[in-house]
Parts: C-alpha cells; sequence; structure tokens
C-alpha cells in the first residue's frame, strides 16, 4: 500500500539493476559465441549466395515415376520400418528388467545400480551412428548391422526413461509385498510393475518414433534401409530424386507420429 | 482379529471361496497387443536377411573388434589434432543451436493460439513439422551440395532442424502461460510488443532456456555424427581411423567422445536444474551450482 502513495507522488520505484553474476554470465556467453562463431566459419555471406549457386537447378522437377517405383524407394522404406520395429522391441524388451535394476528403488543391491548406471551412460554417450558404423565394420554391411545398433542404442535411452519413472513410483506396495514375505523378483513383479506400465508402453512407442527417425540415416554409413538410396543418390548429385524421397520419408514419418502421440495422450 | 491365519490355512481359506475370475476384456486386450508385436516382430526379422548362423557369430565378431580397441591409442590420435576435432563437434553444436534459438524464438510466438491468429499459427505449426521430420544428416546431406562441405554446412544443418523441436516445446510452453500478466501489461495501455516483452517472455524464458541447453546437449552427439559425411568435427575422424583400419585409434576417439558428451551433459543438466529451479538471491547460489556440478546435489533434484 505504500507502493501505491509512492507512485501517486510520480516518484518512479529504481529499476532494478542486473546482478554482476547475470553480467558476467552474459558477457561470457556474447565471448564464447562469437569465438565458436568464428572456429566454424560463421558467415553472414552465405545466406546471399547460396541461393545463386547453380546446384539449386538439380532440386526440381522430382521425378515422380522414379521416386514411386518399387524398387527404388518403397522397398527400401520398408526395410527401414523392419529395422525400426526389430530395435524397439529388443531394446524395449530388454529395457525392462535392466531398468528395474538400474533404479534405486528396486536394485536388488547397491553394485548392481551402480554397475548399470555407469555402463548406460557410456553406451548413451556414443551417438547413435558410430554405433552403427562400428557394427557394420565387426559385423558386414546390411540392415542386420543397423538393427543391431538401434538395438543397443534404444535400449540405452529406453532404460534411462524408464528408470527414471521407476524412481518416482510409488514404494508402498513395494514395501507391502516385502512385509508380506515376497522375495525381490515377485515384490517388484507385483509392487511396481502395475503401476508403472502405461508410461513403459509410452516411452516405447516414443522409442519407435526415435528409431524410425534414427533408421532412416542408418544407411549413409552402410547399415541397410532408405538412408543407403540417399547416399548413392548424394554421390550422383541427384538432388531432385533425394527431394522425391524426403516426400514420402515426411509423410510416412507424419502419419507415424500422428498416430503413436494420439496412441499415448490415451495412455498417460 | 486376535491372530493372522498360518500361510497354509490362508491358502486353503482362499480356495474354498474360490479365487475371482480376472476380467475378460483386458485379458483379450493385452493378448491383441502381444499378437500384434509379436506379428510385427516376426515380419521385421524377415526382412533383415538373418540366419541362424549370423546370429550366433555377431556377437563374437562385435567382441572381437571390442577387444582389438584395447589398449587405446591415444598418443596417434592427438597428434592428428584429435582434441581439435571434438571441440570442433562442441563448437558446431553450439553454433547450431544458437542460431535455432534465434530463429526458434520469435516463430514459437507465432505458432502459439494465445498470441497470433489462426492464420498465422497453422502454417507455422506445419513449418515446425515439416522441419522436425527432416533428420539433420540428411538436411546436411542436401546442404553439402550447396555450401562448400566443412563445419559452417554442419552448423547450418544442425541449426535448422533444430528449428523445428525448439520451435514446438518452446510454442508450447508459451501457450500454458499465465494470461494474468498480459493482461495486467494491456490495462496498462501496453502495445503487442510490451505484452509479450513483459507479460509472456519472464514467465517462460527460464524454461524456453532450459530447452535450448537441452537441445544443445542433443546437438553435440549429432555434430559428432555430422563428421561421418564431412560435415566437420571428430566424426571424421572415426571414419579415418576405421578406413584404415586403426583400431586402437578408433577406440582412442571413441573415449574422447564419450568423455566429452558425458562432461557436457553433466555440466549442461547442472545448468539447467538451476534455471528451472531459480535463483534465490543469495550468495550461495553460485556454491550451490559448483556442488551441482561436483554431483553432491543430487538430493535436490526430488
Amino acid at each position: 500500500m505504500t507502493d501505491a502513495t509512492a507512485s501517486g507522488t510520480g516518484e518512479r520505484p529504481a529499476k532494478p539493476r542486473p546482478k554482476p553474476l547475470t553480467f558476467l554470465v552474459t558477457i561470457g556467453l556474447v565471448v564464447w559465441t562469437v569465438f565458436t562463431a568464428r572456429e566454424v566459419g560463421f558467415r553472414w555471406s552465405t545466406f546471399v549466395t547460396v541461393w545463386t549457386n547453380p546446384l539449386w537447378e538439380k532440386f526440381w522437377p522430382i521425378p515422380w515415376e522414379w521416386v514411386l517405383d518399387r524398387d527404388n524407394v518403397i522397398d527400401p522404406l520398408i526395410e527401414t520400418f523392419q529395422i525400426a520395429i526389430v530395435a524397439t522391441v529388443i531394446g524395449c524388451g530388454l529395457a525392462l528388467p535392466a531398468a528395474f535394476a538400474m533404479s534405486r528403488l528396486t536394485a536388488p543391491n547397491s553394485p548392481t545400480y551402480w554397475v548399470s548406471r555407469i555402463v548406460m551412460s557410456i553406451v548413451r554417450a556414443v551417438p547413435d551412428l558410430f554405433w552403427a558404423k562400428l557394427l557394420v565394420t565387426a559385423i558386414g554391411i546390411g540392415a542386420f548391422a543397423g538393427a543391431w545398433a538401434l538395438s543397443i542404442f534404444s535400449f540405452a535411452v529406453m532404460v534411462k526413461l524408464f528408470s527414471e519413472t521407476v524412481d518416482g513410483a510409488d514404494p508402498g506396495p513395494l514395501e507391502a509385498a516385502r512385509a508380506a514375505g515376497s522375495r525381490h523378483v515377485p515384490a517388484v513383479r507385483t509392487g511396481v510393475l502395475p503401476t508403472v506400465l502405461p508410461s513403459y508402453v509410452a516411452y516405447a512407442l516414443y522409442v519407435f518414433e526415435l528409431n524410425i527417425r534414427a533408421s532412416i540415416v542408418l544407411g549413409l554409413v552402410g547399415a541397410g534401409g532408405i538412408g543407403r538410396i540417399v547416399e548413392a543418390q548424394r554421390t550422383f548429385f541427384n538432388f531432385d530424386r533425394i527431394l522425391g524421397i524426403l516426400v514420402i520419408v515426411f509423410v510416412v514419418v507424419f502419419v507415424i507420429e500422428q498416430i503413436s502421440v494420439a496412441l499415448r495422450r490415451r495412455l498417460v | 482379529m486376535t491372530a493372522t491365519l498360518p500361510p497354509d490355512q490362508a491358502d486353503a481359506a482362499a480356495t474354498e471361496t474360490g479365487r475371482i475370475p480376472r476380467p475378460l476384456r483386458p485379458r483379450l486386450a493385452r493378448l491383441a497387443v502381444f499378437l500384434v508385436i509379436a506379428v510385427g516382430f516376426i515380419w521385421g526379422v524377415s526382412g533383415l536377411d538373418v540366419s541362424w548362423d549370423r546370429l550366433r557369430t555377431a556377437p563374437s565378431e562385435a567382441w572381437a573388434i571390442l577387444k582389438l580397441m584395447w589398449p587405446p591409442d591415444f598418443a596417434t590420435v592427438i597428434e592428428r589434432g584429435a582434441i581439435g576435432k571434438v571441440l570442433e563437434s562442441v563448437y558446431i553444436a553450439w553454433i547450431g543451436t544458437v542460431i535455432a534459438a534465434t530463429l526458434s524464438l520469435p516463430l514459437a510466438f507465432l505458432a502459439s493460439n494465445n498470441i497470433s491468429p489462426t492464420v498465422v499459427r497453422l502454417p507455422i505449426r506445419q513449418l515446425f513439422n515439416v522441419i522436425r521430420a527432416v533428420p539433420e544428416l540428411i538436411v546436411a546431406v542436401v546442404l553439402l551440395g550447396v555450401v562448400p562441405l566443412g563445419a559452417w554446412a554442419g552448423a547450418l544443418a544442425i541449426g535448422l532442424h533444430s528449428i523445428g523441436t525448439l520451435g514446438k516445446l518452446s510454442s508450447e510452453e508459451i501457450e500454458s502461460a499465465a494470461h494474468g500478466p498480459v493482461e495486467a501489461v494491456e490495462a496498462c495501455g501496453g502495445t503487442f510488443i510490451s505484452r509479450v516483452r513483459w507479460g509472456v517472455l519472464p514467465q517462460v524464458l527460464p524454461q524456453i532456456a532450459s530447452y535450448w541447453l537441452f537441445r544443445f546437449e542433443i546437438n553435440v552427439r549429432a555434430s559428432a555424427v555430422l563428421g561421418m559425411i564431412g560435415a566437420g568435427g571428430i566424426g571424421s575422424e572415426l571414419i579415418a581411423q576405421l578406413r584404415f583400419r586403426n583400431f586402437p585409434e578408433v577406440g582412442a576417439v571413441l573415449i574422447i567422445t564419450v568423455a566429452a558428451v558425458v562432461f557436457i551433459d553433466t555440466v549442461s543438466s547442472a545448468i539447467r536444474k538451476r534455471i528451472i529451479a531459480g535463483g534465490s538471491g543469495d550468495p550461495s547460489r553460485l556454491m550451490a551450482l559448483v556442488g551441482d556440478l561436483a554431483g553432491s546435489g543430487r538430493s535436490a533434484r526430488a
């Protein structure tokens, strides 16, 4: 109420000044950004010159008869889905027990908790295409290596997401089961699993979406799917064909995502 | 209730009264879900030219490669400038994130139903969806055709792709902002710009900034991958070493990448936590941040 009288007399309250820390952080960020921009060779001129590149003519028109041919795009795209489905089922299936081992609430003992946590964060820190490239080197070019790589990666992501849900689960039923004399696995199975199952399914759908996106690019490193075609066309600068592939991929990914989002909304 | 029944008598009591039969409909639904997954899985496996032989030998082949990588040969790759290449990946990710943040913030306002009219909103939403559906590697493939090979092309690809996710997340945040402050600014005669600047932005900026940081973490991985197709960074080194089958060097590159990614994830998630929790203004804040970075602030998450 004193504020009201103060403003009545026409005195404005002093504008709060930025704190020294805010000031320092802002300057630091600006300096860092300018430095990194130089390092990567940031050039405003690119935004102008890029439009005058004669290669743009190669993007249009889209050769639909080539794109819609079964052998060219549709079959590799189906392979992409097969990779994504297999990887999701294997990754998420294995992640169910692993996540329980990695959550503080349900870990059988503390060495299990720590070892699984460290291994998982290392697996997750390796980018998915690095996995793909390594497995292509190890077990040969093709969709098989791609499915392997995505299984490993989706396992790691799923364990991380799901174990955090298990962390937040209600400990009550688990304690009740233990108090009734249950052993560890049945206690988790009946005390925790039913409460977290809806979010498990929701995360699995999310991981499936991630896998669809990832499996599109797997072929760029020789691990099968539609990316194989993109890579082959890129070496011949057939950008019109790549654009056609992109349109198809976009439509399919969009449809899958809408279905998955609708399902997830009903679950959670 | 004088005493609980011994277990065997309790069991007997249960069988006498008869178990309550489980409801049929959920069971049928569960069976249907399992069938769909099983059929999908079998169909998927059928397309991957898997033979029993390959399944059996693949793990040992993968393991053999892993063993070849040990011990990692750090000296050679560091001499070839691997540290600089990791840093380049980080720079690419940062510039990409800055580009995406700068472009996505105004677009996100234009895509929010409490700020902008439907005519503007729907096209921008669709734009976000289109951008999100195209992986950054594909963006890079296209860009590498028209922009000279190298780090700058990678940063542009990451920046373009990140606009999609950042725009979508930010506009969702803006839509959930409280309307009160906006009305207050309006009541004082504020223009459209000042309504956005003083009514909405202060409410949503912490959350949006934490999305930016989160995106930066993702982009570090993405830029490492971009190097594999010639857009600068550590990925190119991995490809070079794999081409000549220098496995100890490959191991070293992997370890350097993992170390960088884990370091950035840890720092960035600690900062995000502080941004969301907000500063209370007391002098121990910096110390708390340091504590978060050191990992001692783990209890603060709950």
